[in-house]
């Protein structure tokens, strides 16, 4: 009993950490939600307006939609690349280490300069992509990549893909680091192919990374906010405008402090929200494989 | 022995107390988003110019970017520990100084006067001047002349009908026309036509008193951009989303097209550029023959409430509202004086827009004197882009979402 009262006492540095710049942080800002807040002078008590104006305005509502589609995009990609690397260089040692390298070091790069980069590269009057095409005799595929609403929101989105497949492909090349030689074996013997031996044999045991992949990748996801701004600053007309473009316009742009701390609230529900419900569901999929 | 050492003693107390009561310098902290490498504004040899007019006031300049001031400024203002004097915009002397943390600088100021009257205007609320008021500075067309020459033409054209002309010569040589992306260069081109310089102030606007939706001078303009299309100047689907900031300035500096809507900020980057002959010209606009000039009120000095060297700051206020001083600035900066009458210090190839300057053919930016607020500006840029990509929309689709911001922000 003695010792276990102790185990929780060395709990207690952690969680006064935890208090002091995570939770107080977000009581502050609950709070604040419920002003006019400018950032400087007094704040005034407005109640739920600015709430109100949140879910009476179509504005706000399909910014959280085009945040989680945006999520929705990104996380499956980045999933999806990231086994799919992985798969191929667990099956090629020679160049394991060299290539996942050069996959992650993307994702060793600012924000900022991979934005002003790929901008460039998208640009539609003499982007690299486009004159790439044009080169290469596609001219029909050119696009304008980030100016075109329907595509623009895919546009950036492969950027986060590009940046972060090495990422993801990292976490599931430890997956498979994981998984006995002799489970490989086994499959080999009994005449399965190498599609059957990772459908059926390294898949399912790769559930507790696909579990880490998918819920850091989510969390990431939910609250981006640099390449959006920068690729596109959330347009062309909105297409792009994600529930955290607006929190920085409203803060900074139009000093409304207190109605970006209601966006803020928000977003941590629709962040907590998702991520509970994902972990429950990755978790009792890893129980159930 | 004894008396001649006390004596010596005697002596050198009295020295060292005489240093000490000339007291060090004063050191005057100041915050400004210029001054460094990349945007010196003429600030090192001002400093330098001042300290040796004031060798009892030393500066502390302290570079901080525009979009971080928000952020470091305001915790300083408010635990009362701000600068003794910090470089601020429209926007912050609104925000700082109607929350009471500015100090007055005096419409008694010997340079208050002299400033231009609209200027003044503006910049003065409920009779106090929170801020003096650095520049003026231009926005407008920069143009090409030799892609302009290869299509035969030899000046800047300043009226619709040159702007028109231009783009169908321009294109039929097979060259860029013009850019018009709808985050900044379209809003030029669109308060430029929409805002007559004889007519309803942007105030009425800006207030709510007068809607956009059925206003005969806005809808003209948006009509105006159609014509633009018509005439071959742009492509309206391919440049609504290009970014004006890096991209579009970038086409420019490489020469793959003629005409750009920017700001005279750019001057000094552009004339960097090896073999790029250009000029900086008003934007063309229904209401005048010569041109439009559009001027940002630019940035100025603010001294806070709180400030602790208070009388220093006013002295380094002072210095800049000498004429000679200013004009370091100025030159460096590629801007106007607020000053009425004051001397051009703009190199030649800003000529077409003194002009028109000179020819009191000007408004002020309605967004930096904040007679439209700063959430229609986004609205601008959003609802022009949306213009762009569909230019046959009813051009109440895109009036009515600026009434709409005018009203979220009342």
């Amino acid at each position: 009993m003695r010792a276990r009262y102790s185990l929780y006492l060395f709990t207690l540095p952690a969680l006064l950490v935890i208090g002091l710049f995570f939770v107080h942080p977000i009581l502050l800002t609950f709070d604040m939600s419920f002003t006019n807040f400018a950032g400087i002078g007094e704040a005034k008590e407005v109640g739920w307006r600015n709430y109100d104006r949140i879910i009476s305005r179509d504005r706000y509502l399909r910014e959280v939609w085009l945040t989680l589609w945006y999520t929705v995009i990104v996380v499956s990609a980045l999933t999806v690349t990231g086994l799919f690397f992985a798969a191929m260089l667990h099956r090629l040692p020679l160049i394991r280490n060299f290539s996942r390298a050069a996959l992650y070091t993307p994702a060793m790069m600012s924000f900022v300069v991979v934005g002003y980069v790929w901008q460039f590269l998208y640009s539609p009057l003499n982007g690299g992509i486009n004159v790439a095409l044009r080169d290469l005799g596609l001219g029909a595929w050119e696009q304008n990549w980030l100016g075109d609403p329907s595509i623009a929101l895919y546009s950036v989105a492969f950027t986060q893909v590009w940046m972060f497949t090495g990422f993801t492909c990292a976490i599931f090349l430890a997956g498979f680091a994981g998984i006995p030689e002799e489970i490989g074996e086994a499959g080999r013997l009994e005449g399965a192919s190498s599609w059957q031996r990772f459908r059926y044999l390294e898949l399912p045991l790769l559930g507790p990374s696909v579990t880490v992949s998918v819920m850091l990748t989510t969390i990431g996801t939910l609250k981006t906010f640099e390449l959006p701004f920068i690729l596109t600053k959330g347009g062309p007309d909105g297409a792009t405008r994600l529930l955290s473009i607006d929190i920085i316009d409203n803060l900074f742009g139009q000093y409304k402090f207190g109605f970006a701390s209601a966006l803020s609230i928000v977003m941590l529900v629709i962040v907590l929200t998702v991520a509970f419900l994902q972990n429950k569901v990755l978790r009792d999929r890893e129980n159930a494989s | 022995m004894t008396k001649p050492m006390t004596s010596v003693f005697a002596i050198a107390l009295a020295a060292a107390l005489a240093t000490g009561a000339t007291a060090a310098p004063t050191v005057l902290d100041v915050v400004a988003w210029k001054g460094n490498e990349a945007e010196p504004a003429g600030l090192p040899e001002l400093i330098e110019a001042f300290e040796a007019a004031h060798p009892d006031i030393d500066i502390d300049l302290t570079f901080v970017a525009r979009k971080d001031v928000d952020k470091v400024i305001p915790p300083r203002l408010q635990g009362g520990n701000p600068p003794d004097v910090t470089m601020v915009d429209s926007a912050l002397v609104d925000l700082w100084g109607g929350a009471g943390f500015l100090t007055d600088l005096g419409t008694d100021s010997p340079w208050y006067d002299r400033m231009i009257p609209a200027v003044r205007e503006v910049m003065t609320r409920d009779g106090q001047i929170l801020v003096y008021p650095l520049e003026v500075i231009g926005m407008g067309n920069f143009v090409n002349m030799d892609l302009l020459a290869q299509a035969g033409i030899d000046k800047a054209p300043v009226t619709i009908d040159e702007l028109k002309s231009a783009c169908q010569a321009l294109s039929d040589k097979g060259i860029a026309p013009m850019i018009f992306a709808g985050g900044f260069p379209a809003m030029l081109f669109v308060g430029a036509n929409g805002i007559d310089p004889n007519g309803i102030s942007p105030a009425e606007y800006g207030s709510g008193a007068r809607q956009f939706v059925d206003d005969a001078n806005f809808n003209a303009a948006l009509d105006g951009v159609r014509d633009l299309v018509a005439a071959e100047c742009f492509d309206p689907e391919l440049q609504a989303g290009l970014d004006p900031w890096a991209t579009a300035p970038q086409e420019f500096r490489a020469g793959n097209v003629a005409i750009l809507p920017q700001g005279a900020w750019n001057i000094g980057n552009f004339a960097a550029v090896d073999g790029l002959n250009f000029q900086f010209a008003p934007m063309p606009s229904r209401y005048v023959e010569q041109g439009l000039a559009l001027d940002l009120v630019g940035p100025g000095w603010a001294i806070p409430r709180d400030a602790a060297h208070k009388d220093a700051a006013r002295k380094w206020v002072d210095f800049f509202a000498e004429e000679a001083n200013l004009d370091v600035f100025l030159r460096a900066e590629g801007a106007y004086s607020p000053y009425a009458g004051g001397v051009s210090t703009m190199p030649d190839l800003a000529a077409p827009y003194t002009a028109a300057r000179d020819a009191n053919s000007l408004i002020l930016w309605p967004f930096s004197t904040l007679e439209f607020p700063k959430i229609l500006q986004s609205e601008w840029e959003d609802s022009i882009t949306g213009f762009l990509l569909n230019i046959d929309a009813p051009n109440e689709d895109t009036l009515e979402r600026w009434d709409f911001a005018i009203e979220d922000s009342m």
